[in-house]
């Protein structure tokens, strides 16, 4: 595999950029600051969230600003940071990693819908959590601030370091959103387990991280890509640990994207508030390991078993989770897993090496599942935390809730990968790349979850938005929390009569259209010039192109090795290929969810019926059992050896050791405690022991003694 | 007869005194202290108590006039009635101290006072 | 205790001191030197007189003393009558021994021999101490120390010490045991049900028997073996008594009544020349000699004295008291008043004041006139309702 190295030689000779651009960090933090001192103040107002809004949207423009006047990669040094120099001539050593901010195209894509989408979010997020005002709202926003700064550090930074340093402030805003209903324990338990997941694909980071500064000398990408563009890097000190870094960087995108087999953290996750789950845990955060597989291509390609690694995880990934999807009731959690399925659907885009295919499904899965995330948070919101879509049917007929659903049905459209929306463009480059690098079997194998896709999603629109008007409050009845006049909705006269679903206002319908008229823009960049030849996928190949992920761009460098599909380019076929597979998942999905729903149950106690195949359904039901095969293979164990350490801890740590040290002075007193027992005449019998032994030591020791100290008193003064 | 005379007892008409004998005298009053010592520790009667340390100034006097008897030294003597004075002190004081205490408790016994404990 | 025993005590313990009194010094004096020593004689006496006898082992010692350990134990903690029996068996044994084992003892002519009275003072001394700490009646005990104090006493004189050894039975007997016997009588505990002889346990019960013992008799042991040793070591005395019998002539010096008296009664006419310093007597060529001024003569000459001349016991234990050590007397009498002083605060009676006492005791009002007077205010009276 060659290495384009006019792009090497580019990144080499990075100018120094614009200092302002640095306020794309410093307006989350100043938002976070200024929500500490709201906090303190103790504002009751949404106060919080207008500042916050008002810093992302600042960040957002100079997001914007930043690539108007982006002309090539450049290096902006904020201050210094690690900057270590030691030795002198071969032995010099160096450790640089300062808090300087790398931008080339490719960080601006990610951060032009990093601070767009988070924007638009936390706007929704202000009336969203109305009902926590004067309680968490200020944490809320105080979190989501976090976050965007760590995304920010994450996206921007020019070397390993901060980008760790983001990789790790994104996991804890998420620990902190997740956990936000921190008296919910289900909520602390999944805030828990996202941790933890991440943690292990941390450690594969900084180990990488590790290896890399050992093997090429430095963390910083431009000089990274250029030692390694170079091949003067030593491979005989460390062959085995060169190979290990793109399996461990690896591991490290797979704990933040949640892919096999770290990803179960991530349906759990939506114990958050639904804001959270639109922003961290479906269109930003997760796509921090899209971005670091993408921004350390070259690093990928250290071993040739890497990029196919990928692919296999993503695609494996992609189809578990859809099937698991198909099963599910909760529609936010149907959601979850259509999220960790479509991240499998970019990681095999960049394990095929189409880096452009997977950032563009990135960038158009951002807008559709965040339009998804928030129309559910919106049902949610509305319905009394109510997300079974067996007990909500035909809202789209309610007063208030048109935009809800119409707008739901364009993320659906978008992925379900309905023909020309933005979904079905980004997926298409990956399943045409798929065919055209060889990997046929993951092509097809995506080709069946895009069908499944197809059905689960409509399974859900179906369901709830359209048929007969029926729906149950949820368990979080707090519609009475906030009043029910402030939402005319007096004659939604449906249900059971006492409960009232309140449509969502304003600032809600106003970010869903806004997102949603995004989802649908987002199919035109793939009609725009990408600014080399032969090279589909318009404006964002274009952004890929001029980055470390050009690399990943197999259709640039291998045209005359394409794969055909059908005797077409496979590009070309594509379009109708998965749009019939699309098609087909859509209509079973009407047949099932809308024409004749019994016809689902029937099929459903068919297969239950039947004892060859009543373990799909159940299993599918049951998430795979993935959760307790962790169990049982790794908790139990843990919890075992835990126990057993404990006991160790207790028994002979606490015990032996320091109750022990602890408890032989005790003892040692207390057996002579007896000697002080207040009578006069046993100290004087101790007394008069006492001095009978001096008396002793005077008559019968000392003269024995005497001669032999003489004698070394004068042994050694002889010596001396 | 006991006279004046007979009772004139000088230097110059004093036996020999050998060490010999100085040291049977020193026995005596080695064992006597001894006993005393014993007595002080055994006996839980605080009058008797104070008796066995009365026995042993008497054991250490004997000691001192031997010694006084040995060198043909007046200050064995001497010291003899300092030791006599402060025996009657502390007899004295100690007795009283004695009454002071049975008053509270209404026993002689040295072990009911076991205050020291603490 | 029974009148009548107590009476039989008393008789013959006085008896017995009377006896010893009148025996002692005939046996401590030397009857046979009259005048001045012979000069083998002083040789004899004033030379380094050698040590001509083997001392015990100390392990014969250290078996001796575990022997009267075991009987002081059983003595002290006894289990029956024959416990009794054996233990003083036992202790006469170990003191027999003990006296049989000390060089000279039982050889009549040897010099240095102790000599019967010290046997029978000893004996009585050590018995009695023995009695003391082992009798269960207070009151005994303090008789039998009242006979250690007398036979203490007859020792003195063996060891001539005359004034000394009355000062102990006054002071010791007189005074002291006398007091012990008030405060028994004024601590005794009345009988009681589950008591009826009047006798406590803790008088009757030893405490720790065996501890003390042995912590006694290891004492006695090394101080045994030091006095042995010691005693061989110390060889020879400061001052050999022919001259100390010399210096206590000179004492007349300080006495000068006494030494007129002399001097009238054997030089009637002649005149005591006292020098600058006072001083009459001299000793010359180891005579002790008087400056008189003869009847008739102008220039003083020496005359002899007679070693029987010098002051007795008495006086000059009273001379070295206020000549030598006079501060110590002095200091003596402030310890002795300030104890009396002591034993007054401590054993008076205390007797509780009410309140209204002590103010009347301090001039104050009492507080009945204020109680009266605060009535009237209508202050505080709820508190005292």
């Amino acid at each position: 595999m060659t290495i384009e190295t006019t792009h090497m030689m580019m990144l080499a000779n990075t100018a120094a950029g614009p200092g302002w651009a640095g306020f794309i960090l410093w307006f989350p933090l100043i938002s976070l600051a200024l929500c500490g001192l709201w906090s303190i103040l103790r504002i009751k107002s949404k106060l919080p969230a207008w500042t916050t809004v008002g810093c992302l949207a600042l960040a957002f423009l100079t997001t914007v600003a930043l690539y108007v006047s982006y002309s090539e990669p450049v290096v902006i040094h904020l201050f210094d940071w690690f900057n270590l120099h030691w030795g002198s001539g071969a032995k010099a050593g160096s450790f640089v990693a300062n808090f300087s901010l790398y931008v080339d195209s490719l960080t601006l894509l990610w951060m032009l819908f990093v601070t767009g989408l988070g924007t638009l979010i936390a706007l929704y997020a202000s009336e969203y959590m109305e009902p926590d005002v004067g309680k968490g709202y200020t944490r809320f926003f105080a979190g989501v601030s976090v976050f965007l700064f760590a995304m920010s550090c994450l996206v921007m930074g020019d070397n390993l370091v901060l980008l760790y340093l983001g990789w790790e402030g994104v996991g804890f805003a998420s620990y902190w959103l997740i956990g936000y209903y921190y008296t919910k324990p289900s909520a602390v338990a999944a805030a828990k387990k996202a941790f933890i997941m991440n943690r292990i694909g941390d450690l594969g980071l900084a180990l990488a991280i590790w290896f890399i500064w050992l093997n090429f000398g430095t963390v910083e990408f431009a000089d990274l890509f250029a030692v390694i563009a170079s091949g003067a890097y030593h491979t005989e000190a460390g062959g085995w640990s060169i190979s290990a870094i793109p399996f461990l960087l690896m591991l490290g995108a797979f704990g933040k994207s949640a892919q096999i087999p770290l990803y179960v953290w991530l349906p759990d996750a939506m114990e958050g508030p639904t804001p959270v789950s639109a922003l961290i845990h479906a269109a930003t955060m997760v796509t921090a390991g899209v971005y670091l597989l993408c921004r350390m291509f070259p690093v990928m390609q250290l071993h040739e078993l890497a990029l196919p690694t990928v692919a296999w995880i993503g695609t494996s990934t992609a189809i578990l989770s859809a099937t698991i999807a198909l099963a599910q009731y909760d529609i936010k959690r149907i959601m979850a897993y259509s999220t960790v399925s479509q991240l499998g659907f970019m990681f095999a885009g960049v394990g095929v090496m189409t880096t452009a295919g997977a950032a563009y499904h990135v960038f158009t899965h951002a807008f559709f599942k965040a339009v998804l995330f928030l129309t559910c948070g919106a049902i949610m919101h509305g319905f009394a935390g109510q997300l079974d879509l067996r007990k909500l049917s035909g809202i789209m007929r309610l007063r208030g809730w048109k935009v809800v659903s119409v707008t739901m049905l364009i993320g659906c459209l978008c992925l379900a990968g309905f023909p020309l929306t933005s979904g079905y463009f980004s997926k298409d480059m990956i399943l045409a790349q798929a065919f055209t690098s060889g990997h046929s079997a993951v092509g097809w194998l995506l080709l069946f979850t895009a069908g499944l896709t197809a059905y689960y999603t409509f399974r859900v629109w179906f369901r709830v938005c359209i048929g007969p008007v029926h729906f149950e409050p949820g368990d979080e009845d707090h519609g009475d929390d906030h009043g029910h006049d402030d939402h005319g909705h007096g004659d939604h006269g449906h249900g059971d009569g006492k409960f009232h679903p309140h449509a969502p206002k304003w600032a809600v319908n106003f970010v869903l259209i806004a997102i949603t008229v995004g989802a649908i823009l987002a199919a035109i960049p793939y009609f725009m010039p990408s600014g080399e030849e032969g090279v589909k996928g318009g404006w964002v190949a274009s952004m890929t192109l001029d980055s470390s992920a050009r690399d990943g761009m197999y259709g640039v460098y291998a045209i005359e090795e394409k794969g055909k599909l059908f005797g077409a380019d496979p590009y070309n076929a594509m379009y109708f290929v998965s749009a019939a597979f699309g098609l087909v998942g859509i209509l079973i999905a009407w047949w099932l969810h809308l024409a004749n729903r019994k016809a689902a149950d029937a099929l459903r106690a068919k297969l239950l019926a039947n004892p060859l195949t009543r373990w799909l359904p159940t299993a599918m039901e049951n998430k795979w059992y993935v959760d307790e095969i962790y169990h049982v293979f790794v908790r139990a164990p843990l919890w075992v050896i835990g126990h057993a350490f404990a006991l160790i801890d207790r028994l002979f740590v606490d015990g032996l050791l320091v109750n022990g040290t602890g408890y032989l002075p005790r003892a040692v007193g207390r057996m002579f405690q007896p000697l002080q027992n207040g009578v006069l005449q046993s100290y004087a019998v101790l007394m008069a022991g006492g001095f009978a032994l001096v008396v002793v030591l005077i008559v019968l020791v000392m003269p024995w003694l005497q001669p032999i100290l003489a004698d070394w008193m004068a042994g050694t003064g002889g010596a001396g | 007869m006991m006279t004046a005379d007979s009772l004139h007892l000088t230097m110059a008409t004093l036996e020999p005194f050998s060490s010999l004998e100085l040291g049977h005298f020193i026995l005596t009053s080695a064992i006597l202290f001894a006993i005393g010592i014993i007595g002080f520790l055994t006996r839980r009667n605080m009058i008797v108590m104070f008796l066995c340390t009365e026995l042993m100034f008497q054991a250490a006097a004997i000691a001192m006039i031997a010694f006084g008897r040995f060198h043909m030294d007046l200050s064995g003597q001497v010291f003899v009635i300092f030791i006599l004075t402060v025996a009657a002190a502390e007899s004295a004081l100690a007795l009283a101290l004695v009454v002071l205490l049975f008053r509270r408790k209404e026993t002689l016994n040295a072990e009911a006072w076991t205050e020291l404990r603490e | 205790m029974c009148p009548g025993k107590l009476v039989n005590f008393c008789t013959v313990s006085v008896a017995g001191f009377c006896t010893a009194v009148y025996l002692a010094p005939l046996h401590a004096t030397r009857t046979d030197r009259g005048g001045l020593p012979s000069e083998p004689d002083r040789d004899q006496a004033g030379g380094v007189r050698p040590v001509g006898h083997e001392w015990m082992a100390p392990s014969l010692l250290y078996t001796i003393s575990i022997l009267g350990a075991v009987a002081l134990y059983m003595l002290l903690r006894p289990r029956n009558v024959s416990w009794k029996i054996i233990g003083t068996l036992l202790g006469f044994a170990a003191f027999g021994w003990f006296l049989a084992e000390m060089p000279a003892v039982l050889a009549p002519d040897e010099e240095g021999r102790p000599g019967f009275f010290y046997l029978v003072f000893s004996l009585i001394s050590i018995g009695c101490a023995v009695r003391m700490i082992t009798h269960s009646k207070p009151v005994y005990s303090a008789l039998y120390f009242v006979l250690i104090v007398l036979s203490s006493a007859a020792m003195f004189l063996l060891l001539a010490a005359e004034f000394m050894a009355f000062a102990l039975v006054i002071i010791y007997a007189g005074a002291i045991l006398i007091t012990y016997m008030f405060v028994l009588m004024l601590a005794q505990q009345s009988p009681t049900a589950d008591d009826p002889t009047g006798q406590p346990e803790y008088d009757r019960m030893a405490r720790e028997p065996a501890a003390a013992a042995i912590v006694g008799f290891i004492l006695l042991a090394m101080l045994g073996n030091m006095a042995t040793d010691g005693v061989e070591s110390v060889g020879e005395p400061r001052v050999t008594a022919d001259r100390a019998a010399l210096e206590a002539v000179m004492d007349l010096n300080l006495m000068p009544l006494d030494l007129e008296e002399i001097v009238a009664e054997r030089y009637p006419d002649a005149v005591i020349d006292w020098d600058d310093n006072r001083e009459a007597v001299v000793i010359m060529d180891d005579r002790p000699m008087v400056r008189l001024i003869p009847e008739g003569a102008t220039s003083p000459e020496f005359f002899e004295l007679s070693l029987d001349d010098a002051p007795g016991n008495v006086q000059r234990v009273g001379l070295a008291l206020v000549a030598v050590f006079p501060v110590s007397l002095e200091l003596a009498g402030i310890i002795l008043l300030l104890a009396m002083f002591g034993a007054v605060v401590l054993a008076r009676r205390q007797i509780e004041l009410g309140e209204d006492e002590l103010r009347g005791m301090a001039g104050l009002r009492k507080i009945a006139d204020y109680d009266s007077s605060e009535e009237d205010a209508g202050e505080g009276g709820g508190d005292r309702a």
